[in-house]
């Protein structure tokens, strides 16, 4: 049976507090909202990355070499030109072979590829990610949030069994953004509500109902991709869902996540889901899609790192971070930050495997770990010639040896923190370390890796990536931090 | 074992130009200013010169690539020039170069220049250093105090030393400094310092503060080195001799393989090791009168101290809170003020260093001369802690 086989999400640490968002913008929005918070993706993250992260989750049981397709859905892709899927399939370790392919344009986009896999059947990789940017102080600044989810699609033990879907296209202009303009403009809300989604949702529901031969009264649960409030309560009784569970919107404390959204509400309500149980996924723009699942045995050990990743949050109250973050507030970024940032597009070639999905080394004759590897062993006593063998790195984790919080070097979130990471296993490099809290870490510490940006060229946009290392440790912050400063004391 | 060079080159000369932030100078000024002093003070004449080396660590702000700036500036007598490149280490293998010239046979006087000129183009500290097309792609943009702090954190946590206790340590080490270059007219900074001053002070990179860290600063240092032979027929009142040169380039193992802690200098040591044999020196802290070293950092002093032998492993930081490295201490290091205070012009601070052990030598050091040295040691990282080449000179009189 074709179904969806795993569920992973990836959400930023930081949380801008809607509070400081209003206390920085409210004197020019004076109705902007002050509760809850929402995701805030750090200087490093972008779709593409944050992508990579929720795949991840997805793919921690899974055979990476089997699969076929690589799609990769955002409105917010790092590159308008280089295919931004591309990065995600070196940086996950996908085959060659795999097939990649980029969609955006509406926020429907991870439904519409959901659903063509979901029909054709075959094993593929679904990855939607993005980090909308809105115009400050903006209702949707406050509204979105950044985030990523990623499915698993195939025939192999699905633990969301697909029953039947339906898409319907229209041209309607729920949301449009020119090319070059910053940001998108939305449709009046009560129109969109009324039209778009009672309308043309409601229709493509009942449609998808009937092509899984599926009762109304059947649906267990209602994931509707949308933070509109009491939109879900007004779609479900239109389409007759007399007993549906709705799913949280996640607008209180994460934002509306663009084409991620409906993956990410999905994987936050799969705990509510019980074997048997029948599940409606359904989103909106320029059409709809829905789609109908019935929830097998296997739903019940899945883990779509979603706890992990919304408890995993740091309070941020410095709205700055935002505007600066994404590129809208221009700063000072002193002479270190004018350095460019050669491109060298044949070495980057030549080293992808080292530096995208994070291989190393390792000496077929002495078991020597090394990165990045090399033709002569790092062995100093006896350099061996051409035994290294391929070594990936990515999920070995290790543990900080050096470390440093340096206010001179550029960073887009001073200070600098970075060190010697021994890799669990053998090698070790200097590495940076990353995410709110990097400065946190001590020596000693376990650490774990991800995939972020290195370095951006603030002329060309030209970014690279490279792997980083965040803590491990699963104590609270606050604990660590309270810890560090007895220490110091 | 090779027979080495303790004894085969003498000192005939040497100069070195006031330090600082020189906007009064260019890179070619600089080395003239140094080369002259030593002209006068070897006695010769150019023409008399059979090849130089030149060290200059950035050509694209400094004076510029290849030997022909410094051959150009000086107006040297159609002879080779050798650029050399080796980080903060430079200085010493352009001397390592003219030495080994010498004692090869292939000259009978050479000359080293080194000269650094950073403070013309407004970048504050030092620029990032160019490695390469791929080394960037993965490495931290990393800077030298962001390094540095790294072997201080190490350090500390392999010897259980309070975070408290390392800071005065270190601050200890910059106060001690200061006070030495106060009598030294060539130095960069001449001011002393308070320890509460260097505790107070802003944090560059945890726990190294501002004046934990040395200068940026223009200057120049110059080397005219020939045989014992005609050192002596030129009635040099002092022979001053090389006793041995060596420098050790990091391949990788301390920041590719886990064997190495980061609170000490893998190549330090074994600089320090082959030195030692090299000269035939058994009892570094009894036999060696004092040590001009690689201070860019306060926490380098201290470290280096552990890793030339001067004191055990884990007690140089306390030791230095005893006042046992201060001029009148048990063994003086820094007596010109070091990098901290002279400055540290990235490329000439090898042979600076050895200008000062060369005047202490003989006998030239004026307020700051200490009673009857004679074994100097220098010293210079140039790097990081984890990957650098680090080079040990030591020079002395005959018989030492």
């Amino acid at each position: 049976m074709t179904g969806i086989s795993a569920i992973g999400v990836h959400l930023p640490r930081a949380r801008l507090e809607r509070s400081a968002i209003a206390a920085a913008m409210g004197w020019l929005t004076p109705d902007l909202p002050d509760q809850g918070r929402r995701t805030l993706a750090f200087w490093d993250e972008d779709s593409t990355t944050m992508g990579v992260a929720a795949a991840r989750v997805a793919l921690a049981q899974q055979d990476r070499a089997a699969f076929g397709s690589l799609d990769f859905c955002t409105l917010t892709p790092p590159f308008a030109e280089r295919q931004n899927a591309s990065i995600l399939h070196a940086a996950l370790g996908l085959p060659a072979s795999c097939v990649t392919q980029e969609s955006g344009t509406t926020q429907r986009a991870a439904l519409i590829a959901l659903h063509r896999l979901m029909e054709a059947g075959g094993r593929g990789l679904l990855v939607a990610a993005d980090r909308p940017v809105n115009a400050p102080g903006s209702l949707a600044e406050t509204r979105v949030g950044d985030g990523a989810a990623a499915a698993v699609a195939g025939p192999d033990d699905p633990c969301l069994g697909y029953l039947g879907g339906a898409t319907r296209t229209d041209a309607i202009v729920d949301r449009y953004r020119a090319p070059g303009a910053q940001f998108a403009t939305e449709g009046e809300e009560r129109w969109l509500r009324d039209v778009g989604w009672q309308g043309i949702v409601g229709a493509t529901i009942a449609e998808a109902l009937g092509n899984s031969r599926t009762d109304p009264d059947a649906v267990d649960h209602l994931v509707l991709a949308s933070t509109l409030p009491r939109l879900a309560q007004r779609v479900a009784r239109e389409a007759g869902l007399g007993k549906a569970r709705l799913a949280d919107d996640l607008g209180g404390e994460i934002g509306e996540t663009g084409t991620a959204h409906a993956l990410m509400m999905l994987a936050a309500h799969m705990p509510k889901i019980a074997p048997g149980d029948t599940v409606l996924l359904a989103g909106f723009g320029q059409g709809a899609t829905a789609l109908v699942f019935r929830a097998t045995e296997a739903i019940s050990g899945l883990d779509t790192g979603f706890e992990t990743a919304h408890a995993a949050g740091l309070s941020e109250t410095c709205y700055t971070k935002l505007p600066v973050f994404s590129g809208l507030l221009p700063w000072d970024q002193g002479p270190r930050g004018r350095a460019p940032v050669m491109d060298a597009l044949a070495t980057a070639q030549r080293y992808a495997p080292a530096l995208l999905s994070f291989t190393g080394g390792k000496c077929r004759e002495t078991g020597a770990v090394q990165f990045p590897p090399a033709r002569l062993s790092a062995n100093p006593q006896a350099p061996l010639r051409d035994t290294q063998e391929p070594w990936p790195m990515a999920d070995l984790g290790g543990t900080v040896t050096s470390r440093t919080a340096d206010n001179l070097a550029f960073s887009r979130n001073p200070p600098s923190v970075y060190g010697l990471v021994d890799i669990a296993g053998g090698g070790r490099l200097m590495m940076d370390f990353t995410d709110p809290d990097a400065a946190t870490l001590r020596i000693g510490d376990p650490v774990r890796f991800v995939f972020r940006v290195k370095d951006i060229d603030s002329a060309t946009g030209f970014r690279r990536y490279f792997w980083k290392a965040v803590t491990a440790q699963t104590a609270p912050v606050q604990e660590r931090q309270e810890a560090r400063d007895a220490e110091w004391a | 074992m090779p027979s080495g060079l303790k004894d085969k080159v003498a000192i005939l000369g040497m100069g070195c130009s006031r330090f600082g932030e020189r906007w009064d100078v260019g890179p070619e000024e600089l080395m003239v200013e140094a080369y002259s002093e030593a002209l006068s003070t070897a006695g010769i004449d150019p023409t008399e010169i059979d090849a130089a080396w030149y060290s200059s660590h950035y050509d694209d702000i400094g004076a510029g690539k290849a030997g022909t700036p410094m051959a150009q500036a000086l107006r040297l007598p159609d002879i080779g020039v050798t650029r050399v490149e080796n980080f903060c280490a430079g200085g010493t293998e352009a001397f390592r170069g003219a030495v080994m010239a010498v004692a090869s046979g292939a000259a009978d006087i050479a000359l080293a220049v080194g000269v650094e000129k950073l403070k013309d183009t407004g970048f504050p500290g030092l620029p990032t250093a160019h490695r390469g097309s791929f080394v960037p792609m993965y490495m931290p943009t990393h800077t030298n105090p962001g390094n540095f702090s790294q072997l201080a954190t190490a350090y500390g946590a392999a010897h259980s030393i309070p975070e408290r206790d390392l800071k005065r340590a270190m601050a200890h080490t910059s106060v001690k400094s200061h006070a030495n270059a106060v009598d030294n007219p060539r130095a960069h900074l001449r001011k002393e310092i308070t320890l509460d001053a260097v505790l107070s002070a802003p944090i560059v990179a945890e726990p190294l503060g501002l004046f934990d860290c040395c200068p940026v600063s223009d200057g120049a240092a110059c080397a005219i080195v020939t045989t014992p032979e005609i050192a002596r027929a030129r009635a040099a009142s002092t022979l001053i001799l090389v006793k041995a040169v060596q420098v050790v380039t990091s391949n990788g193992w301390e920041l590719q393989q886990q064997g190495w802690s980061g609170a000490y200098v893998h190549t330090a040591r074994i600089a320090a090791e082959r030195a030692y044999r090299e000269a035939g020196v058994t009892d570094p802290a009894g036999q060696i009168s004092f040590a001009e070293l690689h201070d860019c950092f306060s926490i380098t002093e201290i470290v280096t101290l552990e890793d030339i032998g001067i004191a055990p492993p884990g007690t140089a930081w306390s030791a230095m809170l005893d006042g046992q490295f201060d001029r009148d201490g048990r063994f003086p290091v820094q007596v010109d003020g070091g990098l901290k205070c002279f400055g540290h012009p990235v490329g000439a601070s090898g042979l600076r260093m050895l200008f000062e052990g060369w005047l202490q030598l003989t006998g030239q050091a004026e307020d700051r001369q200490l009673p009857d040295p004679s074994l100097v040691l220098t010293h210079n990282l140039g790097g990081a802690p984890a990957q650098n080449t680090c080079s040990i000179a030591l020079i002395g009189a005959e018989g030492a």
